[in-house]
């Protein structure tokens, strides 16, 4: 008797029918009905799906057989698999390498063995579908042909079970990494969450204290306690005027905080650029006043826009403060609002302040971001405004820019389309 | 709506005294004060104020459910409530609202103007349920 050598693939081979998953599995109708037709078609006792494991042939499906796996050394199917056509031994007896095969002298007494490779889709001739006889035999053309195509409907389904159990293996890791991406966005919701609150509640403690202080001053420069005399007067606006700076300054660092966390909320409206402009002129008159600084708007037409109004406001009430802060005395700050050729709303503040240089323009939008040192002191800012005003524009789908030149003032300017907000929102509260 | 008496809800001591003083001095109204939302309980189906300045942040019954308790007494049911806090992020506000505050007075407020933004806002609130 002489053993079939081992294929040249035989690692591969193995790790094909390892991936299969079909080793030692219970009958399958889809299996055992081409098993049976092989028979039937062959006019043989025996059919069997024989699949060459490392040290034994195992039966996935058998007509005609007890057993259910021999030793791979004495497997006629140890041979078929070498080569990719139909294997035939018409008479084993006739055959040195089978002549003295156990499975010939003994029990099932193999005389005659046609077995047609299973190769699968990637090349790797995992066993056979053989039919055996008693007796020496042929098979005709027909009966050929038949056999191997049954073999390949054979390896089909086995290829099908091997693409259903990666399909099977995919699914389950993708289970779990959708568990784990669940996971970490849970947690990062529950990291905003103590965010939140920590913002919130730090915001609430600087406010209470910052009530009864800011109150206080109020009261004694508002005379209610009687008048005070001029240097005391003089230190209380003093006080005040700081403490609202410290106000706005938690105001832009918490609008700041929610800019960054994406989760500035805008809530739009149809708002009458007309009545806007002249509320916010009406509210910045008393600090014009002061400045000795002429307050200038013209809207051109009739502008109905649907923005948040109150962040529009607080962009333009940044972009007017600045230019009246850095704005010498006599001196006007323009603002003209009209509506463009491209069907946006343009907003344009002048002043005729020192003007800033062209390389430090970029600069102007960051974050505490403040070009001059002694203004900065006598102006009293945040360093936030612009960035913050900067984060509305774009929130709105709009722009933003300055141009300048030294010595000859500033136009600070922004564009957004006249529905700029992303939604229809309920009206904001009245504060 | 005219306001003659007004009550002042709120557990800091100095902002009582800072809102009393603004109230009666500019507002030239009579102010009754409360420490808790217990005490607002009582004084307010004692007093019958024309509006409710309340805090939120209070140490047991905060001021939404002070409001509750409130709303839900038929002596006060009625009587206009202003959230006067410095809980005044959008959603927080949002919630106010939900729950059927008249406005929001967010905090530090300006002394000298807040009679007139109590007024502001109870005009508002009576064109929206006229």
């Amino acid at each position: 008797m002489k053993a079939a050598p081992l294929p040249g693939n035989e690692i591969e081979r193995l790790a094909a029918l390892s991936d299969a998953a079909i080793l030692d599995t219970p009958p399958e109708p889809a299996f055992d009905d081409l098993t049976h037709l092989a028979a039937s078609i062959c006019g043989t006792p025996i059919a069997l799906v024989s699949l060459i494991d490392r040290e034994r042939q195992w039966f996935k499906a058998r007509v005609g057989l007890d057993a259910t796996e021999t030793p791979r050394e004495v497997a006629f199917c140890a041979h078929a698999i070498l080569g990719q056509e139909l294997f035939l031994v018409p008479d084993a007896y006739e055959d040195e390498r089978f002549a003295d095969n156990p499975l010939v002298t003994g029990a099932p007494n193999v005389r005659f063995y046609a077995g047609a490779p299973l190769a699968t889709s990637d090349g790797h001739n995992l066993g056979t579908l053989c039919v055996i006889d008693h007796g020496p035999r042929k098979l005709d053309e027909a009966q050929r042909s038949a056999l191997s195509a049954l073999a390949r409907q054979v390896a089909a389904q086995i290829d099908l079970r091997r693409a259903n159990g990666r399909l099977v293996k995919l699914n389950g890791e993708l289970v779990a990494r959708a568990r784990e991406a669940q996971a970490v966005i849970e947690q990062r919701k529950a990291i905003e969450r103590l965010k939140d609150e920590f913002v919130s509640t730090v915001s609430h403690e600087l406010r209470t204290p910052l009530t009864s202080i800011r109150g206080a001053l109020g009261l004694l420069e508002g005379g209610v306690l009687g008048r005070l005399p001029d240097e005391a007067m003089e230190l209380v606006q003093i006080a005040r005027t700081n403490t609202d700076r410290l106000v706005r300054l938690i105001n832009d660092i918490l609008d700041l905080e929610k800019i960054e966390a994406g989760k500035l909320e805008l809530s739009p409206k149809h708002v009458d650029a007309r009545r806007l402009i002249s509320s916010l002129v009406e509210s910045l008159s008393p600090v014009a006043a002061e400045a000795k600084v002429e307050l200038w708007a013209d809207v051109r037409g009739e502008v109905e826009l649907v923005v948040d109004e109150d962040r529009i406001a607080q962009v333009l009430t940044n972009l007017m403060s600045n230019a009246l802060k850095f704005s010498p005395s006599e001196a006007r700050v323009e603002l003209g609002v009209e509506v463009t050729a491209a069907g946006r709303v343009r907003f344009d503040v002048r002043d005729r302040g020192p003007g800033i240089a062209e390389a430090d323009l970029a600069r102007l939008f960051n974050r505490f971001e403040q070009l001059d040192g002694e203004h900065r002191r006598k102006v009293g800012g945040t360093g936030l405004g612009l960035a913050i005003s900067k984060a509305i524009v774009e929130q709105h789908g709009g722009t933003i820019g300055v141009t300048s030149k030294l010595g000859q003032g500033s136009t600070f300017w922004f564009e957004v389309p006249q529905c700029g907000a992303p939604r229809e929102a309920s009206p904001r509260f009245e504060t | 709506m005219p306001v003659s008496k007004v009550l002042l809800v709120d557990d800091e001591p100095h902002i009582r005294r800072i809102g009393e003083l603004s109230l009666k001095g500019v507002g030239k109204w009579k102010v009754v004060l409360a420490s808790s939302g217990h005490e607002a309980l009582d004084a307010a189906a004692r007093e019958s104020p024309d509006v409710i300045l309340l805090d939120v942040m209070m140490p047991g019954m905060d001021g939404q459910e002070t409001l509750g308790e409130l709303r839900a007494r038929e002596v006060t049911a009625a009587i206009p409530i202003i959230f006067m806090t410095a809980k005044v992020q959008k959603h927080e506000v949002d919630r106010y609202r939900e729950l059927g505050a008249a406005g929001v007075i967010p905090k530090p407020f300006d002394p000298m103007s807040l009679p007139g933004q109590i007024l502001d806002i109870l005009a508002s609130y009576a064109s929206t349920r006229a």
